[in-house]
């Protein structure tokens, strides 16, 4: 954070014209201001550009032009390295915690020792999105119909591994095709990750390459999230200290070639002689050894 | 690649769409209510310079910063915060990838970010990012969880997928899909300080709130200090034109441009009695004598 301190004086955007325009007789014929007068301004900031005859400056628009204070200031971006983080082999504590603290939180509490890794678990929770159609062909039946189109056949089980998983259309209807992918087989309901994909309805698309795209409107939907067992370990990691400030881990790369100076007449045979494959081609590219 | 110790300190050329500023407001130092920061629209405030040599190019670092007279025209203590725009979300799933069960990530749902906001969650976008935590428990006090942030190294659009894990029990990890609406990224550290090794490498809850924030330029905060004099007026009293009038007793200061800085009636203040003079009075005159114009008095 920046800390910028600055004095700036209001006299200088303060209006002290006074516009012949505004001037009036009094009852005794003398000349006074008269403050009423909206071209009467001396004394105040206003709030719109105004000219010393008290009208307001206008834009190409038309429009008037809001009066401001105007600082400039210099914002930068600093950056720096984090550093590599390094996991470490640690002992655990042997005799674990058998009951979850009140309210326990990982976060709050950071490292608790003997804490087992089910404190950190969290229960499951339901995800829902959008994404292409690409699923939809691996639920699709060996057979076609008679206009050659694909046939999904509702709790056909179309995995590799029908023993234990289930990849099958759950239900069809005129407007989708409901099926779900990875769900155990013992526990189609609660498992896998469900798909509807509309027949009629499509996503349009521009690729990174500017192409347009388009493909079914699919929703997925799950309720198998959270942290649990199958993605949740503890484990201890640390930074080491000569890896301070160093992003990347060092790496040595061979491809060196030492430049013995413009004088040696052999200097681009011998670089040649280098390139032995086509990556070498690459690391030589306009002439300049990549180090 | 680099191998060494580097860092760098460069030109911000954030867009303004990037940026928040608030400022606050006390008329003297003395105030001790809390602090209320009210916002501003950068849109309207902050304008980036152009490169001389191509207008549609940001010089890059300098900014302006056009303060609304109407707020700012008041004589006290503004201060002001610039700073990298928040957005606020919720992390919709922690998982990991189907193919490196070891890189943890969480995921958001691009759907439920504002849709002037939905470009930085493209793949790559949100690198360098930092991530904030709120609370998950209520009625703590501090919603915000303090001195915890992540900086989030990579993102990329995911689709959800079912492990299957025997047993009945099934997990879910990500596999990248550019078409999907759930975004999955890797954050750092996620892990534990040498000094607490065991510590888990908390990332996040699923569900639960947190703050994004880009990391395009270090925050600024300026201290504005609105006063009515300064040298230059000071030197009005000194140096500039000044009129006195003989007949009615009004002393007139002009600033540089000859126009009726301030002006004050002069008088003496005498014994009602004998007459006898007590005081010489000069008083600030509040409604100006306009028939005092220097260039008027001064054109025979």
């Amino acid at each position: 954070m920046k800390y910028i301190r600055k004095k700036i004086n209001l006299e200088n955007f303060t209006i002290r014209s006074i516009p012949k325009s505004v001037l009036i007789k009094n009852s005794e014929g003398k000349t006074v201001i008269d403050e009423n007068n909206p071209k009467y301004y001396y004394g105040r900031i206003p709030e719109y550009k105004i000219d010393s005859e008290g009208n307001f400056k206008l834009n190409s628009f038309g429009q008037k032009i809001p009066n401001s204070i105007d600082v400039s200031l210099f914002i930068t971006q600093k950056l720096d390295d984090m550093g590599i983080f390094t996991d470490n082999p640690y002992t655990a504590k042997t005799d674990t915690l058998s009951t979850k603290p009140q309210g326990f939180n990982s976060f709050t509490y950071g490292r608790l020792a003997g804490a087992p890794v089910e404190f950190y678990y969290k229960d499951n929770i339901n995800i829902t999105g959008y994404t292409d159609d690409s699923l939809l062909s691996q639920v699709k039946s060996y057979r076609k119909d008679v206009s050659g189109d694909d046939i999904y056949v509702p709790n056909l089980n179309t995995s590799d591994d029908t023993t234990n998983i289930f990849n099958g259309v759950i239900s069809e209807d005129v407007e989708k095709t409901i099926y779900k992918i990875g769900a155990n087989v013992n526990d189609i309901n609660n498992t896998g990750i469900k798909y509807s994909t509309f027949k009629n309805k499509y996503t349009k698309k521009v690729d990174e390459f500017g192409k347009n795209t388009s493909y079914k409107t699919t929703i997925f939907e799950t309720g198998n999230g959270g942290w649990n067992e199958f993605n949740t370990s503890l484990s201890a990691t640390t930074k080491k200290e000569e890896y301070l400030g160093i992003v990347f881990k060092p790496e040595v790369d061979s491809a060196v070639f030492i430049n013995r100076g413009i004088a040696d007449i052999f200097e681009r045979h011998a670089l040649l002689s280098e390139i032995k494959t086509t990556n070498d081609i690459d690391t030589n590219r306009g002439g300049f050894i990549r180090i | 690649m680099a191998t060494g110790n580097y860092g760098t300190i460069r030109p911000a050329d954030v867009s303004i769409n990037d940026v928040e500023i608030f400022y606050s407001y006390t008329p003297n130092r003395e105030l001790i209510t809390d602090v209320q920061l009210t916002p501003l629209d950068p849109a309207e405030v902050l304008i980036p310079a152009s490169n001389p040599n191509n207008t549609n190019e940001i010089f890059g670092g300098l900014y302006t910063l056009k303060l609304p007279t109407n707020v700012f025209g008041a004589k006290g203590f503004f201060n002001i915060i610039i700073r990298p725009r928040q957005i606020r979300t919720t992390i919709q799933d922690c998982s990991v990838l189907i193919d490196n069960q070891d890189v943890k990530g969480i995921v958001f749902n691009i759907n439920q970010i504002p849709l002037d906001l939905q470009n930085r969650f493209e793949n790559g976008n949100l690198v360098g990012y930092r991530v904030e935590y709120l609370k998950e428990e209520t009625g703590t006090g501090q919603d915000k969880i303090q001195n915890l942030f992540r900086i989030i190294t990579s993102n990329n659009r995911a689709l959800p997928v079912t492990q299957n894990q025997g047993n009945s029990n099934a997990s879910v990890a990500y596999t990248f899909n550019d078409n999907s609406t759930s975004v999955f990224c890797t954050v750092s550290p996620s892990s534990a300080p040498s000094i607490k090794p065991n510590a888990i490498p908390f990332i996040g809850n699923p569900q639960q709130e947190v703050i994004i924030t880009n990391t395009f330029f270090d925050p600024v905060m300026l201290e504005i200090e609105m006063v009515e004099f300064d040298d230059e007026t000071l030197a009005y009293a000194l140096f500039s034109n000044q009129t006195k009038s003989l007949e009615d007793g009004i002393y007139t200061i002009y600033n540089f441009g000859n126009q009726i800085y301030r002006q004050y009636n002069l008088y003496e203040v005498k014994d009602q009695f004998t007459g006898k003079p007590l005081f010489e009075v000069r008083e600030q005159k509040f409604t100006i004598d306009p028939t005092k114009d220097f260039d008027d008095i001064t054109d025979f």
